[in-house]
């Protein structure tokens, strides 16, 4: 399975992947998140797990299952990580703790290294029982760069009971008394989302969704989340089409984890009214050959966050050589080189601007969209991803050495 | 028949990001945290800056901070000059950055502190160092491999040996001329300026430097 990607990533990241795997060979590595389906996190769970098995790693996903209030809770954690102010009483933070008990219970937590991810199986570390040699390694997806403390002051606890936390970029790390490491996600170009399609693929799904291929399509993939800013993206669109004619399209699954997504999808549909240019879709899970053939036939691909974990959507659509346009937040300026493989915006006129500037310089935008699907083959593919889980493992296990020679 | 020559083996190195959880907002905060920071951190910030795949403005992190984010491009040249590889261990790099900084500092007033989001944050590496399975016992193979070796065996070999492993010089030229006894075309590579190229201009210059040997050898030129 991994020799399939031989041809398409750096040969570097796979020889130090097996490398790795000569050293780390039959050992087992635990993986615990919140959801099977919907949003990055799962995404590429789905992949990197049969990949690490194929590699003879002993490889699990497991998922802390909880009800609305859980997440309703969790959300608000996860909100509040990221700087909104959130009301979360004492008896919820220990309604979070209490269902993370009940998930200990059923969870096989023997394993050489257990990667939990994000806030919501966090308390789990309070119910490891073998320490000895064990590597237990917070994964953190969230742009926690300007957390509210008191909310951060509760999650930081439980982080400091970790072997180690893992951000995804430089900005969010914290004066934390265990290792930091960064790992910026990945996607899969094997995958159903970036894989290659066929003309018939990609025409059949736009009829499916009965978007005419009329004109040049602005598109945003998202969870319908106030910080994607899907209305802030109509307003652009509006300021565009003064001057161009275009579509837009808003793409975004729910996810069983985000309680907040229908409400924000109605305001949303709301603001867009009648219309007929304007696609609101909201994608049933599992929909990565749809949001492919997309994100192909999109002209100019949006993330116009205001914060943002990584924003992966970016990477897919440089992969698929389309010229970006992302919110300066979080993971993204990581992907965007402005005026490189993209540009970066920092208000709604900055995203009209830069549609039309895409929109009326095709050989800036070819140009823009090659270098980023290369910047994206260097640094965002998934086998990078791997080598990196596998290397700070290893380090870990190597007890603070700076070089190691392999 | 003569003693065999030691082959070149040609290794990668692959660093993983790593916080040492100290950041500065002001020139202060970066003097006070430089004169104390782990070593392993000012060589990732003066010696990796070379990994990055674009050539930013300056040549350390130190002083694309200085230029971009506290708008002190005179302080940000100043700090550009120092050659981290001059020196025979990161406590002369370290020394130098803060004789750089004091200097400036006495000299102009403390500029403004970075806006918020944008302070340096002082961060550090594994590097992960293995064979990629290529060893080459003349300068034709050399030649060869070069062309196609990824773009971090170069900075293991001609960056990074020359700081962390403490041998002063790269890997490239030490070969040639203690083991190929080619003095002169070690001098030369020795002459490329490590801050003036990414990469891959490093790597066109030590094929263009050998391919011009070669030549001259062919012709029967002294070389």
């Amino acid at each position: 399975m991994i020799n399939l990607y031989k041809y398409i990533v750096p040969p570097r990241d796979l020889l130090l992947i097996y490398r790795l795997c000569e050293k780390l060979k039959g050992k087992s590595f635990l993986h615990v998140n919140s959801t099977r389906e919907g949003g990055g996190v799962a995404e590429i769970l789905q992949r990197i797990i049969p990949l690490l098995k194929d590699l003879e790693i002993d490889a699990r996903w497991e998922v802390v299952e909880g009800n609305k209030r859980f997440f309703d809770i969790t959300k608000r954690i996860h909100n509040g990580l990221q700087g909104n102010k959130e009301n979360i009483t004492e008896e919820m933070w220990a309604y979070h703790y209490e269902v993370n008990r009940t998930n200990a219970r059923q969870i096989d937590f023997n394993a050489d290294a257990v990667l939990i991810h994000d806030p919501q199986p966090l308390p789990l570390i309070g119910f490891r029982k073998n320490r000895k040699n064990k590597q237990w390694l917070w994964r953190c997806h969230i742009d926690v760069s300007n957390p509210r403390p008191e909310i951060w002051n509760r999650v930081r606890k439980y982080v400091e009971s970790y072997n180690a936390a893992i951000f995804s970029v430089a900005k969010f790390s914290k004066a934390l008394p265990v290792d930091e490491f960064f790992i910026t996600p990945s996607i899969d170009p094997l995958s159903d989302k970036n894989r290659d399609l066929s003309e018939q693929e990609i025409s059949s799904v736009m009829k499916k969704f009965k978007i005419p291929l009329d004109k040049p399509i602005i598109l945003q993939v998202s969870r319908f989340d106030k910080f994607k800013d899907p209305i802030g993206v109509i307003k652009a669109y509006r300021m565009v089409k003064k001057y161009n004619d275009c579509r837009l399209i808003l793409a975004g699954s729910a996810a069983i984890d985000d309680p907040e997504g229908e409400e924000i999808l109605n305001k949303v549909k709301d603001f867009a009214g009648n219309d007929p240019d304007v696609h609101i879709l909201l994608l049933k899970p599992f929909s990565d050959k749809e949001i492919n053939a997309l994100q192909r036939v999109a002209v100019v691909v949006l993330q116009k966050s205001l914060k943002e974990g990584f924003g992966l959507t970016v990477s897919e659509a440089m992969w698929k050589e389309k010229p970006v346009i992302g919110g300066a937040v979080g993971g993204i300026p990581l992907q965007i080189i402005h005026g490189v493989t993209g540009f970066l915006v920092y208000s709604v006129d900055g995203a009209a601007f830069r549609i039309r500037q895409f929109l009326n310089n095709p050989d800036m935008a070819l140009r823009m969209g090659k270098k980023g699907r290369e910047y994206v083959k260097n640094n965002f593919l998934i086998t990078r991803q791997i080598r990196d889980y596998l290397s700070v493992w290893y380090a870990k296990e190597s007890k603070g050495k700076s070089v190691l020679e392999l | 028949m003569g003693a065999e020559l030691a082959p070149f083996e040609f290794k990668q190195a692959v660093s993983i990001l790593k916080s040492t959880g100290k950041k500065a907002n002001c020139l202060d905060n970066l003097r006070g945290t430089i004169s104390k920071i782990s070593k392993e951190s000012i060589f990732h910030h003066t010696c990796q800056y070379f990994l990055k795949e674009h050539v930013l403005g300056y040549t350390n992190d130190f002083a694309q901070w200085a230029g971009e984010s506290l708008e002190e491009r005179a302080l940000a040249e100043r700090l550009s000059n120092i050659d981290p590889f001059s020196f025979k261990s990161i406590t002369g790099t370290r020394k130098e950055l803060l004789r750089v900084i004091n200097d400036y500092i006495k000299d102009f007033p403390e500029p403004r502190c970075a806006l918020s989001g944008d302070e340096f944050y002082f961060n550090e590496t594994v590097t992960l160092t293995f064979p990629v399975g290529i060893k080459v016992r003349n300068l034709v193979e050399f030649l060869v491999a070069l062309r196609n070796v990824d773009p971090s065996c170069i900075y293991f070999h001609f960056y990074e040996a020359r700081v962390r492993l403490g041998r002063g010089i790269d890997d490239f030229s030490s070969w040639f001329g203690n083991t190929l006894k080619r003095k002169n075309l070690a001098k030369k590579i020795r002459t490329i300026d490590p801050f003036m190229h990414n990469i891959d201009g490093i790597r066109t210059h030590i094929i263009e430097i050998i391919e011009e040997n070669l030549m001259a050898e062919m012709e029967g030129l002294k070389t």
